[in-house]
């Protein structure tokens, strides 16, 4: 999909690195430095693999999506780890129902899970359906 | 109220603990002394999108027919792989390295030990390769240079610790460490004309992700020799071109020293020697009877010198070259004009000179000054082509001058040399039965009787 548009939104996830502790139903307290360092070292590999590989995809999943709702992926939460976790979310199960490369949904559905598992969150259940949960493995995020 | 919910969680605590079984200590105590004690390894990205884990047991002698080990998650959600057995490792890929896993050893459908391990602290990275050594002359340094997978890969790049071991021969190890994938040895650490091994292997540097060392690179060798790098072969593949080399270079010696001699003197050493040849009477006498050559100046026709130069002396003038003559280096300058009236065909100009200068070949009248006891030495007079050496004598007679000498006869004792005066002018005739090859010879007595019979007649 669109380059800027992954851009936007991972952009925000480098606020990983000034987390405030913020006690959640579904965060676990974590030491925001063992948050950064994970993301310094694991997760902006992976976020720079997938940007790069949206830049190369047809710009055709994201267009009308951003302009009947651009506020679905931008949280208006005042809580940081909250926000990246809803938009984590909110990204897995966007991506669960289009019909994009299948590398890249896997590709995208990687990424949201790794930020849910270093912010130690959780996304609410929308569903029963495994789809929109990590489970810890994400071979079961394409099992429909 | 109170003390019901105090108990209701007590009971649940209890229920917990037993059932998820996360203390990682052994949970069964039914007496078994196996050592169930699993050593694993993470490797990252070993295929795209894919890392895994690789476990075995540490008793060696285990038998692990009944025995399969189990990854689960440690989330609420807890989610289980059984790792696939190959041979006495154990082997399964996995697709998240963030959080941690539990790995449970599992003996007959019972588990019975499980540890926790964190993905990150667990890595052994690939193992290096294409080492290439290149020796640096001006610096006397060998640049050794060295290459890793993870370099194309996305977590471990540039986050790998490499050691680099070298030894010679059969010595003891020497290890460098380097974050680069280069280092310099310096000759002058190296034993001259030692031949040395190299390998390399890699390690996580520790500051996120930590692990074991990986397998080691293959060797590379090379010989330290004096101002250039000699790159070794493995030792077999080393004797082999060497014994081709003393092959080669013993072909090489015998063809040169053997074959190609008795090629060229086959001709006209060897073969008269081992097969001599019959002599052959007609060439024989041919070899006898050879015709002369073609230009083989013998004749008595005077018209076949008419090539030669033959110049008339009109007068003759007595000069400073008497002073010359009587001056030690006299007689060798004569010698000299001598022969250059001897070769007349070479340069009949200088012929004409020398003839005309000689003053004791025409003769003259000797200046008196010139004419004193001093002169009345030997001067040795060679003949260069007729050999002989005619000493005479220049004296004085009871005052009187003498006229010009002639060149002396060939005579065998002093007392018989005379002086033999010749006619001044020279008329054309007597000068055109000179004969320039004989030159001084030709003044036998015949001609010296003419010009003798011609000077009187012009006296």
């Amino acid at each position: 999909c669109n380059l800027v548009f992954f851009r936007s939104v991972f952009g925000i996830l480098p606020l990983l690195v000034v987390l405030l502790p913020v006690n959640s139903s579904t965060c676990v307290m974590e030491n925001t430095a063992v948050i950064r360092e994970k993301y310094e070292n694991v997760l902006s590999e992976d976020i720079n693999s997938l940007e790069n590989m949206s830049g190369k995809l047809r710009d055709r999943c994201c267009r009308n999506k951003r302009r009947e709702n651009p506020s679905v992926f931008f949280c208006n939460d005042t809580q940081e780890i909250r926000s990246l976790r809803n938009m984590a979310c909110d990204l897995l199960k966007f991506f669960y129902k289009q019909k994009i490369n299948e590398e890249f949904r896997w590709r995208t559905a990687h990424v949201s899970c790794m930020t849910l598992d270093i912010l130690h969150c959780k996304c609410d259940k929308w569903s029963k359906r495994k789809e929109v949960s990590c489970c810890g493995n994400l071979q079961t995020i394409l099992q429909i | 109220m109170t003390r019901l919910t105090i108990a209701f969680g007590i009971l649940l605590f209890f229920l917990l603990h037993t059932t998820s079984g996360e203390d990682g200590s052994s949970g069964d105590e039914d007496g078994d002394d196996l050592d169930l004690e699993t050593e694993c390894f993470s490797q990252l990205e070993i295929k795209e999108f894919s890392h895994s884990l690789t476990c075995n047991f540490m008793e060696v002698n285990l038998n692990s027919t009944n025995i399969n080990l189990t990854v689960c998650t440690t989330s609420e959600e807890r989610i289980c792989s059984t790792m696939e057995k190959q041979g006495s490792t154990y082997f399964l890929y996995i697709y998240e390295i963030i959080s941690c896993k539990e790995i449970c050893v599992v003996l007959e459908s019972k588990r019975k030990d499980c540890k926790r391990v964190t993905v990150t602290d667990i890595v052994k990275p690939e193992a290096p390769y294409g080492i290439n050594i290149t020796f640096q002359k001006d610096a006397d340094e060998y640049l050794i240079q060295y290459s890793t997978p993870h370099t194309r890969k996305k977590y471990l790049k540039d986050k790998l610790i490499h050691e680099i071991a070298y030894h010679e021969g059969n010595g003891t190890w020497n290890t460098i460490d380097s974050q680069y994938l280069q280092i310099k040895l310096l000759g002058k650490n190296l034993q001259k004309g030692a031949s040395y091994e190299v390998k390399v292997r890699s390690k996580p540097d520790g500051k996120f992700f930590k692990g074991f060392w990986s397998e080691w690179s293959s060797s590379e060798y090379f010989k330290n020799a004096v101002g250039h790098l000699e790159r070794e072969d493995k030792p077999q593949e080393s004797n082999f071109s060497i014994g081709m080399l003393v092959v080669t270079i013993s072909t090489v010696t015998f063809v040169l020293l053997f074959i190609i001699p008795v090629l060229i003197f086959w001709e006209t050493r060897i073969k008269p020697l081992f097969w001599p040849e019959l002599p052959d009477h007609k060439k024989t006498l041919e070899q006898l009877c050879k015709k002369p050559k073609k230009n083989f100046d013998i004749s008595f026709n005077p018209e076949k010198f008419g090539y030669v130069h033959i110049h008339k002396v009109d007068g003759i003038q007595a000069k400073t070259e008497v002073e010359s003559f009587l001056q030690p280096s006299a007689p060798l300058d004569v010698s000299e004009k001598v022969r250059n009236e001897l070769d007349m065909k070479k340069s009949p100009t200088d012929v004409d000179k020398s003839v005309l200068k000689l003053p004791v070949t025409y003769g003259g009248f000797w200046p008196s000054d010139t004419l004193s006891e001093h002169l009345c030495e030997t001067h040795p007079f060679i003949l260069d082509g007729f050999s002989n050496g005619i000493p005479y004598r220049l004296c004085s007679i009871n005052g009187t001058q003498l006229y010009n000498y002639g060149l002396m006869t060939h005579s065998s004792s002093p007392a018989d040399l005379t002086v033999q005066p010749r006619p001044g002018p020279i008329n054309t005739d007597t000068m055109s039965h000179i004969q320039p090859s004989n030159g001084i010879r030709s003044s036998n007595k015949d001609e010296a009787y003419v010009t003798m019979s011609s000077f009187c007649k012009n006296q």
